[in-house]
This record gives structure tokens, C-alpha cells and sequence, in this order.
């Protein structure tokens, strides 16, 4: 286990002053929870001279519902998530995913932009928030954009901002009454697992019509992975277990998961298949409610 | 560089290497050994500690980030009535064997306990599902933590 | 009176002071409180930091080794190598094959080269790196397999890779045979398992003037410990005075690991002069600590039309990895129990031993009966099926009973308690009325299984053992008890504290125990093969009864009564027929010393000479067996394969219950780890290298996996020889859950799994019906 490489820390309280130090500084990195990034220095070299601590930063945590839209800031930690009567009500795919993360230890440090930027194909928060089209706001001292949340992950444990760029916030529009949303998850056991595959799904019904449905899995190809063609099949249909059942075995088929010393590409696609249904009945059934 | 903050109670100021994490601060420097270090990577929980209330693992925590926080440990809670009750359960109900996952595992259950004075089993379980303990198989332990809310809820 | 017939006479009492009651152990407040003292908390901030520099490779001859670029690192303070070595540079425990430092070659992935001594974590990590090593490589050996073929390299010379054989041959095994009804015959495998305590490996050396070195440490054995530490510095004995701090949990790895570490750090603090301390890393400790052996079992047993056991025939072969660490006595409990615990009339074993190029095996809960049971569980459910009887009844019709003979045809004439073990696990799940059926709830199948499990106690082959202790009544009437049995969480001394207090009527907390410190604690022997509390007890139990009959006689003068009227109670001593006439310990403690009649006693317990010949592999392999049962049943869910025990019924003949809970959470702690065992540890190994050392991803239990564990079922059972009739009770909950899962797993799915663990990708792949 290697010891932490000789970086020093700031801890700017605006989010100006954290991207002005971002832009300044040689080999700066942020930090968040650090409950990714620790762990990374013990295990591998990582070149880096400066740490910009994030959590003094008091505009980028929040959680709030405004315009139509949910607005979590990127410090939330997953514990604030779990503790959000929002978040449980309108998007109980996040809330779930947030809630199988780690311990409780770990909650209560770990933070969404943190899960996002360390961009692990397997981050637990990368399906919830790709079901729910949610979009990320990337900023930097003279720049401001919001990208789709499956751009952040460029690749395993790569995401896609620039070194003088922040995660500051993520968003998706409120989901309407009568919309339902479900996370599942496949470990190795029943708590601190990381997941072998996971799975959210987000469901609107209208008149026994399927409006919009949106399914998408972890742990099973470099990123997290919308199943856009799962998703077509259910559109515009009546739903029923039968037709779940088949559009789950196409996503058995859409995947490109690897073997690893956690399970094999083969279970993987099956556990695709299985957490797909899972999470599609779920979200359908939580339609009504 | 200089640090200020809350130990146990007491605002103190010591000296911290930036890439020190508060595990090694609390255990080299300052004196404090109820945090133990089990992985150094934050899978095992034995260097629970409480920021500003809440469970953390201090291997994960760089020091220079507790500045101007609450940091609580074994040594600072043990006098404290819900800490009291778990201790007396803990060593009651056999839930102590090697001992070295137990001042973890206790502030984990004092975190749950200040915060649901009435929880259920599944509860107990969840709030210490980030404590390994390869000892005990956690029967003991999550029958002390009940036993302990139980007390203090005055329905011995 | 004569010893025994005190204890006798205090065993039959039936109603005990402290025996047989869960009493709050003294060493847990201070655990409670975060006072404790384990290893790390010793080390002073000026201490060296010792580092290790291993192999990168699994099999290489040393060619050059270079420490010239990390002796230019600022804090680097030494990098000692196998040249440093004052003494002999060996360190393996059964066999003379294990360097302490290699020079030569290397034999596994890890395998120590050299000792980086600095300043600090980190100029010790980058000393590390800086030491280059020149290899040639060899061709390295994975598998047993490839161990046994012909031309697989020698690892360690001689004429093959076999590093030791054993054979059992009792009766006609033919004939056993001919008699079978049902014969079945199979082949298991069981994989490495890791310890995983949650404190890692750890010791901190002191140099005292120039000729004496303390070491605190992690381990189990402080006398070999000190044996080792001698051997390596070509010291004296009482030169080494080795102190064991609290061990945060060892299962029998720290039995092995104790002299690895602590001889590191004893090197740098005698070569440099300086307090040196080596902890191991997590995942240094899970890649390069020992583990449990894997082993091969090929078993073909039969049971004739009543049900009876005829024959068994068993091949076993463990893979030492690179050293044979504790392979022989390892392979020779397997071969002594591989007839599990029941009655077999003939019975043969043929068993090996042999190298490979990776991480060795050492002792770990359970030892091999953990493999050996798993195959012969198997079976027994296997002939049971064949036979068309029930699991349970079938074991039933089998196990060992008063006047039964083992495996080595060794006869026991008492204390054997598995029926009543397996009849009241039967009753507790309700066995007869719920075994019948598997359960579908909401798509899941439950499943249930029993197996048995029977550990001798003590070492293993009539191999002499015995265990001293010492005790002293102070000025005060108070008592020092001194014990070389380790607490490692199992809280044997406690229990020791406990048979001292019965026996001289001392409050216990009057009793203060000092744990290993080889300076003044007699030699106690290892704490492992569950004899902590059995041997270690019964030498308490001895030094207790020597300073008894002082006491007695003193006290009968003091009292101008009969020795024979003088009870000792509650920390006094009592004219039993005038009960008014009394002194209490300090009193009686005064007088003696006045008197100048001896105020300490050295207490010694050896179990009966036993006659046991290794040609045969016949006779009294063990003074005693604890024996145990146990039902679990499983909910498996197909449509994933996940397995989640639900409830655990467990039990144990523990001869006599000394702290019952103490045993209960012995037992937990072991259906944990049994637990882990078969459903998820798994530790991957790929050309020698260990791929997962760490806790994410070698997956022990949490809270959240625990089953349900029904109230312990305790039969006693007592044996004649030990203490209050104590037998050994920390491994033999391992052995019997693991199988009553894997049991209980076929019962609910149909699938017989052959390998451990059954993780839920195996399954889910047997369910559509790729072979398990
Ligand atoms: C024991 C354990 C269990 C875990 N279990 C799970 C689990 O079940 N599921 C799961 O998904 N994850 C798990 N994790 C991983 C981790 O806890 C989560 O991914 C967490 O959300 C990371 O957040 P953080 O704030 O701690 O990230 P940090 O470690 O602070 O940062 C991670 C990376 O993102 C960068 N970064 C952080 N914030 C920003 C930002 N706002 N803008 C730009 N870059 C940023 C950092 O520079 C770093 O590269 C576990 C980790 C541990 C140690
Ligand atoms: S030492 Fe921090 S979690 Fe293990
Ligand atoms: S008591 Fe030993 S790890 Fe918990």
C-alpha cells in the first residue's frame, strides 16, 4: 500500500476561488469525499501536487426542486440523498442506488459528483441519473455547460472534463405523477458491494400506454450505457410482464461487460437480463402509485 | 501546517502534514489509539470516527479537511449516557472478543442510537454493515446494541 | 485428599460457582472503552519502520541483489539481507525448508528477500522499490497436478514435490466393500481461505543493552515465537523475552505469522540498535500471509442395506504451497478424521503433502477437518440418498458412541456426544417435519441440511503435549495467575480464571491474570488445536489444587479443625461444621507467609500417554474429540443464484460448559466464517499471484449476511483427564456449517457441489446445467 504522494490542500469557500485554483495551480485535482480518490493513491501512482478540497464550498450543496427540475449540487453527499423526502418521492431510482452505496461511513462522506467523475463503469448513481436524463453542469473560470450525464464517463475510471474544470451540479426534470423509477443491484453481498451489474428504469404511463420508458446498466461495458433500443420496444406499448421479459433478454444481448476477478462477462449478461426485468416491473408497477 | 479543531469536545491546534489522513494524526500524534487502522482504505470500519456527528472512516479523511469541524472518538463519547448503556451491553451480551473491531463498531451504534433511539434489528444491522468484525459473527453485537436502546428507552 | 478426587468432588457438586455461567469477562471493559492495548498501540513515534522486500516472482534463482539505490533515499536507515543474519537462516516450523531471508531462490510470490529499515512510511515504501533483485526464472508450479507430474521442477530438490505422507489401514477394506448396499465415490476440492483478522500482522521490537531484545506482538505461541526469534539472532533463549500483546483476532494464522514478523522486527532492533516496528500492510497480510490449505480429496465410501457404514476409502493431497509451514500435521488430522465422526469398519487413507509455487498454507480454524468433513458430509448425504433413507437418520445409524472406534481404530469409552448433538439439532429445526419438501417462496427454493463435525483436541499422533501455569496468593489474599495461553478474542484465559476461582473458592475478581510474557509466564504451549482452554485450564486447574492443599492446611490449623472440614468459599476459609469459624484470604495469606509455607504453586497438565504408529496409521491419534451438529437451512434464489442462509441451528458436545458464553460466541464467530467459506471468500490466485487481497473484493460476511443463529444446544459430556471435564470448543463450529450449507444448498436445487465456495455465478451457471 503506497504512501500518499506529497500534495498540499486547499480549501477555497467559493466555487470562483476553487476554479481560479484549478486553473493556477500544476497538477491540481479536486476532492470531494475523497472516498474514491484515497483509496486510488494507495493503490497506484498518482502524479499530483494539489488537492482543491470541495466541501467548504457552500453553493454546491444543496438539494431543491425548481423550474421543473430536481437540482442536487455536486457535493450532496449520498447520505444527503438518502435523507431527501424529494429525492424518495419523485426519483426512487436515485434514492435506492444511493442507499445500496457502501456503509454508512462511507454515505456520509461520498458525494454524487465524486461518484460521477471518478466515472467507475460501475458507479451505482450512473444508471439512476442516465434513466432520468439527468444533465451535469460542467463549469471552469470563463466557461459554463451543461452536457448529458453519460458524457462525464469517457471511459473505465476516465471522465470527460477538463483539468480546470468542476462538476458543479446535476439536474433532471421533476418526474410527472403518475411516473415511476427503480433502481436494482447484483453484489456479493448484502452491503458494501460494489455491483457486479446495476439497473434503473424510469416509466411514464399514460392511458395504459407506456409514454417513455428508459433503462440503463452498470457494470457492463466501459461507462454506464442507455438500452436505447430496449427502450423503443416498450414505447408506445401497452406493458405487460411478457413484453418486459423480452425486451430484458435483448438487454442481456445489448451488453459488453468484461470478465474480472468479480464475475464473468457471461454472468453479467444474464444478470442484465435478470436486474432489466427487475427494475422495469418495478418502475411500471410504481407507475400507479 | 497548523490545524484547528474540535477533539472530544475541546478545540485543539497541532501541527499535520497535508497528505496525513486524521487516522494517522489521531494515532501518531496525538495520542488517540481507540482508532484503529484495519485496511487503510476504508473497507473495514475499524477507524470509525464522528465528524460534526456522523460516522466516517478516518483512514479516508485527510487531516487538513477536519479544520474548523468536531472530531469524536471512543475516548471523548465513552462518558457520554447512550455511550455508557452500549458499553455495559457490549461486555454484558459477549459481544467483545478480540476487540479490535469494538471501538468502531461502538461508534457506529452510538451514531444510530442518538439518532433512532428505537430501531429494529434490520436497522442495527444496516448501521454497522460498514464494521467487519471476523470475530463474533455480529450475533452478539447487534443483540447488545438492542438491548442497550432498550435500556435507555427505560423498558428494562 | 488427592487431586483428582477434589476435582471429582467438586465437578460433581452440580452447582457451580462460576462454571457453567456466562460471567462478564474482565478483559472486555477495557476493549469497550478503547484502552486495550494491541501491537500498533505500543509503537513509539521514533521507532524504525520495517518494510519487507518480497518476490515478484513465483520461482527464480537470485542472481544479485542491490540495495545501493535505496540506501541513497533520505530516511532509509538499513536494508538488511539474508548476509545479516547472525544466526541460522531458516525459519520453516516442520520442515527445515523455509529461509528466513532468501538469497538463493525464491518460491513464491512474496516470498521475503530482504528488510528495509527507515525514518519513515514512506522512505521504508520507497526503499522498497529501490532495492533491485537480478532473477533467473524457473518454471513454475501451480497445481497439484502439476506438483505430481514427472518432470515438474523440484522446488525444494529431492526426488519429488511430496513434502510428507501419511496412511491409515484399518480392517479389510474389501471386504468392507463387498458388503455395501450403496457405494458412491467422488472427488472435492476446497480452496485457500484467507484469515482476514481484522488487525493485520504486527510487531515492535526493543533492544535492551546489548544482549537482550523484548518483542510485542501479534501470535499465538510466544514460546515458539521466542524459539524462532533465538534461532534467527543465534541467541539464547533468555536472551529473547517475548511479550504478546492482544491480538485482534488470529483463527491460527498468528500462530504461523507471530515468528515471521516478529524475527523482522527483532533483526532491525538488534542489527540497528533501535526500536523497529513491522506491520503489515492489508494487502501485503491477504496476499502473503498463510492461509487456509487448499486440498484434494478423492473419497469412495459404502454403507450396507441397514444403513451401516462398511468401508471408506480415502486419497487426500494438500497443497503446501511454497513452504510445508504445518502441512504434516495438517495432513495427518485429515487422514486421522477422514471417517468422520462415525463408525466405519474399515477404513483406509492414503494422504500427501505437496509444494507448489504459491502463497503456503498455515493453520486455520478447523485445520484440514474442514475439507475432510466436507467430503465425507457429501457423502453421507450421497449413500443416505442411495439408500433411500433420511440424511439425519442415516448419520444417526452411524455416529461414534461410547465404545465406538475412530478412523485409527482408537476406542472411546466416554465422552462422545454426537447423537445427543444431532438428535437436538433434529428436534430445534424440526427436522422430521420440514425436511421433507423444499419450500418455493415467491420464487425462491429453501433447503435444508445437516452435518457432523468431530476435532480432536490437542495435537495430533500421541505427540507428547502439555501446558504449565502459575499462580500465586498475595499478601492481600488476592491472586496472580500467570497463563502462555494467548487471548486472541476466544477469552480462554478468562476461563482459566474461572476453573482457578472454583476450585479455591476465590471471587473472581480477586484473581488477576497476566497473559504471555515468556520472562515470567511458564510455558503453556501454543494456543491452537482448541486446547487454550482444555490444556491451559487443566494446568490452572492443577497449580490451583497444589496451593488448595496449602491453604486447606493452613487454614485447618488457623481454624483448629480437620482439613477435611475446611471449605474454602467466596474468598475465605470456613470450619465447614462450625461455619462462624472462619479467616478470610488475607488473613490465611499472612499466615503462610509468616509460616513460610509456599505462597505459589506451578501448575502441570498432561493429557494420558497415548500409543499411536504411524506405519499404520493405527491408535490414539487424540486424548479427546469435541464433537459437533449442525442443521442450517438456505433460501437460493434461482433466478440469480444467490444463496442466503436463513437460519442456523447449531451444537456442540464441549464436555463441560465452562463459560457457555464464551462457547456461543466461539460458535458464531465460526458460522461466520464457515459461512464465508462456502458461499463467498474467494481468493483468486493466477500464476502465483494473489488478485484480490482486500476486503472488497475477498468477501467476508457483514452484518448484513449473518443468518439467524438459534440458541446454541450445549451437551456436556465430560472428559475424565481435563479440568472440570472441559474439551477444546473453538474450531468444530467451522467444520459442521460448512457442510450443513453445501448440504442444505443440494436439498433446495438438486446441485452437489464438489468445490467451494458456491458463489452465486457457480450456481446460477449449475442451475442451467453446466457441471458444478
Ligand atoms: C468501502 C467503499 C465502498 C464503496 N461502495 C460503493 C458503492 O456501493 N457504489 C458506488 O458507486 N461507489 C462505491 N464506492 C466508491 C465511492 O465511495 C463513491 O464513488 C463516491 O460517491 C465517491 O465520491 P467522493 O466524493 O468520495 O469522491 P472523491 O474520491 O472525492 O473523488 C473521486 C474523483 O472525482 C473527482 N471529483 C470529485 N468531485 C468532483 C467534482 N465536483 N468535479 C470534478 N471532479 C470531481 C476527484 O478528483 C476524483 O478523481 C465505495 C468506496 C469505498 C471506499
Ligand atoms: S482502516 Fe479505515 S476503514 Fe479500515
Ligand atoms: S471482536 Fe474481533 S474483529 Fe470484532
Amino acid at each position: 500500500m503506497r504512501p500518499l504522494p506529497r500534495f498540499r490542500v486547499h480549501r477555497p469557500e467559493s466555487l470562483e476561488k476553487a476554479l481560479e485554483l484549478l486553473a493556477t495551480l500544476e497538477k491540481a485535482k479536486p476532492i470531494a469525499g475523497g472516498t474514491d480518490l484515497i483509496p486510488l493513491m494507495r493503490e497506484v501512482e498518482v502524479d499530483v501536487k494539489h488537492l482543491i478540497d470541495l466541501s467548504h464550498i457552500g453553493e454546491l450543496n444543496f438539494i431543491r426542486e425548481e423550474e421543473g427540475y430536481i437540482r442536487i449540487g455536486a457535493t450532496t453527499t449520498l447520505s444527503d440523498l438518502v435523507a431527501s423526502e424529494l429525492i424518495a418521492s419523485k426519483a426512487p431510482a436515485l434514492w435506492e442506488a444511493a442507499a445500496s452505496m457502501g456503509s454508512p461511513q462511507i454515505r456520509n462522506r461520498g458525494t454524487i459528483g465524486g461518484n460521477l467523475c471518478n466515472a467507475s463503469p460501475a458507479a451505482d448513481l450512473g444508471p439512476p441519473l442516465l434513466a432520468l436524463e439527468a444533465e451535469a453542469e460542467i463549469r471552469s473560470l470563463d466557461e459554463r455547460r451543461w452536457i448529458p450525464i453519460g458524457e462525464v464517463f469517457a471511459g473505465p475510471k476516465v471522465n470527460s472534463l477538463a483539468e480546470d474544470e468542476l462538476l458543479t451540479e446535476v439536474r433532471f426534470k421533476t418526474p410527472p405523477q403518475g411516473a415511476g423509477s427503480a433502481f436494482e443491484k447484483i453484489g456479493r453481498r448484502r452491503a458494501v458491494t460494489l455491483a457486479l451489474v446495476n439497473a434503473a428504469a424510469y416509466i411514464e404511463v399514460e392511458d395504459e400506454t407506456c409514454r417513455v420508458a428508459r433503462l440503463a446498466l452498470g457494470a457492463v461495458a466501459d461507462r454506464p450505457l442507455r438500452m436505447g433500443e430496449a427502450e423503443e420496444r416498450l414505447m408506445g406499448k401497452e406493458l405487460s410482464e411478457e413484453l418486459i421479459e423480452e425486451v430484458s433478454a435483448l438487454c442481456g444481448r445489448l451488453v459488453r461487460p468484461i470478465d474480472d476477478v468479480r464475475a464473468s462477462a457471461w454472468y453479467r449478461r444474464e444478470m442484465s437480463r435478470v436486474l432489466s426485468r427487475r427494475a422495469l416491473l418495478k418502475a411500471w408497477r410504481r407507475c400507479a402509485t | 501546517m497548523m490545524l484547528r479543531f474540535k477533539l472530544n469536545g475541546e478545540w485543539i491546534e497541532c501541527e499535520a502534514e497535508h497528505n496525513e489522513t486524521l487516522l494517522d494524526l489521531l494515532r501518531e500524534k496525538l495520542g488517540v489509539k481507540s482508532v484503529k487502522r484495519g485496511c487503510n482504505v476504508g473497507e473495514c470500519g475499524a477507524c470509525t470516527v464522528l465528524l460534526d456527528g456522523r460516522p466516517v472512516n478516518s483512514c479516508l479523511l485527510l487531516a487538513p479537511l477536519v479544520e474548523g469541524r468536531s472530531v469524536e472518538t471512543l475516548e471523548g463519547l465513552r462518558d457520554k449516557p447512550i455511550m455508557r448503556e452500549l458499553i455495559e451491553a457490549f461486555v454484558e451480551d459477549g459481544a467483545i472478543q478480540c476487540g479490535f473491531c469494538t471501538p468502531g463498531m461502538l461508534i457506529s451504534a452510538y451514531s444510530l442510537l442518538s439518532r433512532n433511539p428505537k430501531p429494529s434489528e434490520g436497522e442495527v444491522r444496516r448501521a454497522i454493515a460498514g464494521n467487519l468484525c471476523r470475530c463474533t459473527g455480529y450475533v452478539n453485537i447487534v443483540k447488545a446494541i438492542l438491548d442497550a436502546a432498550e435500556r435507555l428507552r427505560g423498558e428494562d | 485428599m488427592e487431586a483428582e478426587e477434589i476435582l471429582e468432588e467438586l465437578a460433581e457438586r452440580g452447582e457451580f460457582i462460576v462454571i457453567g455461567r456466562g460471567v462478564r469477562r474482565f478483559d472486555a471493559l477495557d476493549k469497550a472503552l478503547g484502552r486495550a492495548k494491541f501491537t500498533a498501540d505500543y509503537v513509539e513515534r521514533d521507532a524504525l519502520v520495517v518494510k519487507v522486500v518480497r518476490s515478484s516472482l513465483p520461482h527464480a534463482l537470485i542472481k544479485g541483489i542491490n540495495i545501493d539505490e535505496a540506501l541513497k533515499i533520505p530516511g532509509v536507515v538499513a536494508v538488511l539481507t539474508a548476509g545479516d543474519i547472525p544466526g541460522e537462516n531458516q525459519i520453516g516450523y516442520a520442515l527445515p525448508d523455509q529461509p528466513f531471508l532468501n538469497d538463493v531462490k525464491v518460491h513464491y510470490v512474496g516470498d521475503p528477500i530482504a528488510l528495509v529499515c527507515a525514518e519513515n512510511e514512506e522512505a521504508a515504501f520507497k526503499g522498497v522499490e529501490a532495492v533491485e533483485i537480478d532473477y533467473e526464472e524457473l518454471q513454475a508450479v501451480y497445481t497439484i497436478d502439476e506438483a505430481l507430474s514427472e518432470d515438474a521442477p523440484r522446488i525444494h530438490g529431492g526426488e519429488d514435490n511430496i513434502a510428507v505422507t501419511t496412511r491409515v489401514r484399518k480392517g479389510d477394506i474389501e471386504e468392507g466393500f463387498s458388503k455395501a448396499e450403496a457405494i458412491v465415490e467422488d472427488t472435492y476440492e476446497t480452496p485457500y481461505q484467507e484469515h482476514m483478522y481484522i488487525e493485520p500482522e504486527a510487531a515492535y521490537a526493543i533492544p535492551e543493552g546489548h544482549d537482550k531484545v523484548t518483542v510485542i506482538g501479534t501470535m499465538q505461541s510466544p514460546f515458539l515465537v521466542r524459539e524462532k526469534v533465538a534461532g534467527i539472532l543465534g541467541w539464547n533463549l533468555n536472551q529473547v523475552r517475548v511479550i504478546q500483546a492482544l491480538t485482534g483476532g488470529a483463527f491460527g494464522g498468528k500462530d504461523d505469522m507471530g515468528p515471521l514478523v516478529c524475527a523482522k522486527a527483532a533483526l532491525a532492533a538488534v542489527k540497528l540498535g533501535r526500536p523497529a516496528a513491522l506491520i503489515l500492510d492489508r494487502d501485503e497480510s491477504a496476499a502473503y500471509s498463510v492461509k487456509r490449505y487448499p486440498a484434494r480429496i478423492r473419497y469412495r465410501s459404502g454403507a450396507d442395506a441397514e444403513g451401516r457404514m462398511t468401508a471408506a476409502e480415502v486419497d487426500i493431497t494438500v497443497d503446501c504451497g511454497a513452504y510445508a509451514n504445518r502441512a504434516p500435521f495438517w495432513l495427518w488430522r485429515m487422514t486421522a478424521h477422514a471417517a468422520g465422526p462415525y463408525e466405519v469398519e474399515a477404513v483406509h487413507v492414503d494422504g500427501r503433502a505437496v509444494y507448489t509455487n504459491k502463497v503456503f498454507g498455515g493453520s486455520f480454524r478447523g485445520f484440514g477437518d474442514v475439507a475432510m468433513h466436507f467430503a465425507v458430509e457429501s457423502q453421507m448425504d450421497m449413500l443416505a440418498e442411495k439408500l433411500g433413507l433420511d440424511p439425519l437418520e442415516f448419520r444417526l445409524r452411524n455416529v461414534l458412541r461410547p465404545g465406538s472406534r475412530t478412523t485409527t481404530n482408537q476406542l472411546l469409552d466416554h465422552s462422545v456426544g454426537i447423537e445427543e448433538c444431532l438428535r437436538g439439532v433434529a428436534e430445534a429445526s424440526d427436522w422430521w417435519n420440514r425436511r421433507g419438501e423444499v419450500k418455493r417462496i415467491e420464487g425462491k427454493l429453501r433447503g435444508l441440511g445437516v452435518a457432523c463435525a468431530h476435532h480432536g483436541i490437542s495435537t495430533s499422533r500421541g505427540a507428547p503435549d502439555w501446558s504449565a501455569a502459575s499462580l500465586i496468593l498475595n499478601e492481600d489474599g488476592t491472586f496472580t495467575y500467570r497463563t502462555g495461553i494467548c487471548e486472541l478474542g476466544q477469552g480462554s484465559q478468562f476461563g482459566h480464571a474461572k476453573i482457578v476461582a472454583e476450585i479455591l473458592g476465590a471471587p473472581l475478581e480477586s484473581i488477576r491474570v497476566e497473559g504471555p510474557d515468556t520472562d515470567s509466564t511458564p510455558n503453556a504451549r501454543p494456543t491452537h488445536g482448541s486446547r487454550g482452554l482444555m490444556l491451559g485450564g487443566s494446568a490452572a486447574a492443577d497449580a490451583a489444587l497444589r496451593l488448595r492443599g496449602r491453604m486447606v492446611k493452613v487454614a485447618s490449623e488457623m481454624l483448629g479443625c480437620d482439613e477435611g472440614d475446611v471449605e474454602l468459599k467466596d474468598g475465605r476459609a470456613y470450619d465447614r461444621r462450625r461455619p462462624e469459624n472462619s479467616v478470610s484470604f488475607r488473613e490465611l495469606a499472612r499466615e503462610m507467609y509468616i509460616r513460610g509455607v509456599s505462597p505459589a504453586a506451578y501448575g502441570f497438565y498432561a493429557p494420558p500417554r497415548r500409543y499411536f504408529d504411524p506405519e499404520t496409521g493405527l491408535g490414539v491419534a487424540y486424548p479427546v474429540y469435541t464433537f459437533a451438529a449442525t442443521v442450517a437451512e438456505v433460501e437460493v434464489n434461482p433466478e440469480t443464484g444467490e444463496v442466503k442462509v436463513v437460519e442456523v441451528w447449531p451444537s456442540m458436545d464441549v464436555g463441560r460448559a465452562i463459560d457457555p458464553l464464551l462457547i456461543e460466541g466461539q460458535i458464531h464467530g465460526a458460522i461466520a466464517q464457515g459461512l464465508g467459506f462456502a458461499l463467498t471468500e474467494n481468493l483468486i490466485v493466477e500464476e502465483g499471484r494473489v488478485l484480490n487481497p482486500n476486503f472488497k473484493d475477498y468477501v467476508i460476511p457483514s452484518s448484513m449476511d449473518m443468518p439467524r443463529v438459534s440458541d446454541v444446544i450445549i451437551v456436556e459430556k465430560p472428559y475424565r483427564h481435563s479440568a472440570f471435564g472441559a474439551k477444546g470448543v473453538g474450531e468444530p463450529a467451522i467444520i459442521s456449517i460448512v457442510s450443513a450449507i453445501a448440504n442444505a444448498v443440494y436439498h433446495a436445487t438438486g446441485i452437489r457441489f464438489r468445490t467451494l465456495p458456491i458463489t452465486a455465478e457457480r450456481l446460477y451457471r449449475a442451475l442451467r446445467g453446466e457441471k458444478p
